[in-house]
């Protein structure tokens, strides 16, 4: 009887290990054998030898780490533009999709249709389509003068729209702005529209019966209901945006990679990443300790 | 299950009256929503708008949003175009196609695979792992790319289709959904009678637990396909005839000016198949992401 058991766990073990051993293999090998390399990089002083295309590292301390925050010229400052837009734009794609999220999840005719114009950015927003969707086509009519670059041109629809160029240049910065806010809230709409499915009708009818206004139901019910997905939320945008291969230190980062800058390359997104990771850390820990704490009483 | 679902939804429609909500109110929610609807599609109406226009028009200054005298020369232009191209154009569509279902399906496989030990075993590994997989999520893969190429290099697979669909398969988001979608919509009591029946892990995971999550993975694929879609030789792939669907946008393009509206044409073409795979997984998209929330 013992026996049998034993093996039966046995078995158990075996086809566990044999389900999750392709996944693991290929994370190991392309993701956590990587990692490692890199960060053995952020700490050495690495040559490569051409002729056996192999990699000589020599430990260095933190003198890489050291090298970028104290005497390259360029990479504090992107650092900070990074850090001030992640701290900016978090809190507005999230009460933004929230918003929209609430919206959605009303009743109305055509509801499908609009859930899904909001969730197409997700789809379609990446990789080359995106480059010549949004692109640099709105400096580049800046400096060419012609209002018909690659791609989308925000000034081009606005002057289309009969307005002077002094209004247009002003709202340009603005829009360009939006454009990209909006965009990145398909995941989290959706996110927040599960959330709010969630919610128990129950609790909106006690509202009804106790007579609390449309605001207050807002505030006081689905805040309050929402704030795991609010977490969650906050935690992806910040991950979307932190991974995002358009911002500064990405792009500084990933040049220097493609110039062979061997330590380069990884020290710029390492400290980025520290960084990142320790701001997110105390953003979640406040949030969950101080503000919803107090919601839950 | 799904029966009593769609029952609930219809009681609840039948309960809810629009009792607190003005004329006024009304007109302003619709007014919101189209707003914000309109900046979403606004780019992409454009493109296609401006895929349709002679190049008189293209040129234009002030630029016009919408076109006078569309024309679909912008369309028919791009064969003789990709007839300069150095490979064929077919190639590049197939290679890109070819990575693409491949990834689709070999992600959609592995992860499920791997979510359905993570799901079920309650091994102190298992929780190792599954943190390991939330902590990847930070990662971009830029972080990783020269020490990913070494590995290429030593496993002699610079310059072949594995150097696209490898690195992709492995993807962690893809195990942290279908992880979560498991937890929620697999009924344990379910796998354990069907266990109880004799069958074995296989016949489980196959008939039993890939029905149950179809909704996950069909995100997923929707996710897998888009990111493959995108996908661009990076410095691992040198023969041109292994190149991608993007690497051939970025030939028309360097034509110049002259060319925008092709270069537009293509974007709009390009953006085809994604939204294909979408419409055949929309539905489902919500419902996944509402269980990856839920706290395991």
């Amino acid at each position: 009887m013992k026996r049998g058991l034993k093996d039966f766990t046995r078995k158990k073990q075996m086809y566990g290990r044999m389900f999750i051993l392709p996944w693991e293999i290929g994370f190991i090998l392309f993701f956590l054998q990587p990692l490692v390399q890199s960060l053995v990089f952020v700490f050495s002083k690495v040559n490569v030898d051409f002729e056996n295309g192999v990699f000589l590292t020599e430990w260095n301390g933190i003198e890489n780490i050291r090298y970028f925050l104290y005497e390259d010229t360029q990479y504090v400052d992107y650092l900070v533009e990074s850090l001030t837009s992640f701290v900016l734009n978090i809190p507005l794609i999230v009460s933004l999709s929230l918003i929209v999220g609430v919206l959605l999840n009303q009743k109305f005719k055509g509801r499908v249709m609009f859930r899904s114009i909001f969730f197409l950015p997700v789809i379609i927003a990446t990789g080359v389509v995106m480059t010549y969707l949004t692109g640099d086509a709105t400096a580049e009519s800046m400096r060419g003068g012609t209002g018909a670059g690659n791609g989308i041109d925000i000034s081009g629809i606005l002057m289309s729209m009969n307005l002077t160029s002094n209004i247009t240049s002003k709202v340009i910065g603005f829009v360009n702005q939006i454009f990209d806010l909006f965009w990145d809230c398909g995941v989290q709409i959706v996110l927040f529209i599960s959330g709010l499915q969630s919610i128990p009708e129950q609790l909106y009818e006690v509202c009804r019966v106790e007579g609390a206004n449309k605001w207050e139901e807002f505030w006081y019910v689905t805040f309050p209901m929402l704030s795991g997905t609010t977490l969650l939320v906050i935690v992806f945008t910040a991950i979307e945006i932190f991974t995002d291969s358009n911002n500064s230190v990405m792009t500084y980062g990933f040049n220097a990679m493609r110039q062979n800058m061997w330590w380069q390359g990884p020290t710029i997104l390492w400290i980025y990443f520290a960084l990142v990771g320790v701001i997110l850390g105390l953003a979640v820990l406040i949030i969950q300790k101080k503000i919803f704490a107090k919601w839950a009483q | 299950m799904k029966e009593k679902k769609l029952k609930l939804v219809a009681h609840k429609k039948k309960q809810y009256k629009r009792f607190t909500r003005s004329k006024a109110a009304n007109f302003m929610f619709v007014t919101i929503l189209l707003v914000f609807g309109l900046f979403m599609v606004l780019p992409l109406i454009y493109s296609i708008v401006t895929s349709f226009k002679p190049l008189d028009e293209l040129l234009a200054f002030p630029p016009k949003f919408f076109v006078t005298r569309p024309t679909l020369h912008n369309y028919t232009v791009l064969p003789s175009l990709l007839d300069n191209l150095q490979v064929p154009f077919s190639r590049y569509a197939f290679n890109s196609l070819f990575i693409s279902v491949a990834i689709t399906v070999g992600h959609v496989l592995i992860a499920g695979m791997a979510a359905f030990t993570l799901s079920n075993c309650k091994h102190k590994f298992i929780s190792t792992v599954f943190w390991a997989v939330q902590v990847a999520l930070l990662f971009n893969g830029y972080t990783l790319g020269i020490p990913q190429y070494l590995i290429f290099s030593k496993l002699g697979m610079i310059d072949t289709y594995w150097v696209y669909i490898l690195p992709a398969l492995q993807s962690t988001t893809g195990v942290f959904l279908m992880k979560q979608y498991m937890d929620v919509s697999v009924p344990r009591a379910l796998m354990e009678a069907a266990l109880l029946d004799g069958a074995g892990y296989y016949r489980i995971f196959w008939t039993l637990v890939m029905p149950l999550v179809k909704p996950a993975w069909l995100t997923l694929s929707l996710f897998a396909f888009r990111d493959a879609w995108a996908m661009q030789p990076g410095g691992t792939i040198f023969a041109e005839s292994l190149k991608t669907l993007p690497v051939a946008m970025n030939q028309i393009a360097a034509s110049g000016i002259a060319r925008s509206g092709s270069v537009m044409a293509a974007t709009v073409l390009l953006m085809i198949p994604p939204i294909l795979v979408y419409l055949v997984s929309q539905s489902n998209v919500m419902e996944t992401m509402s269980s990856a929330g839920m706290k395991d």
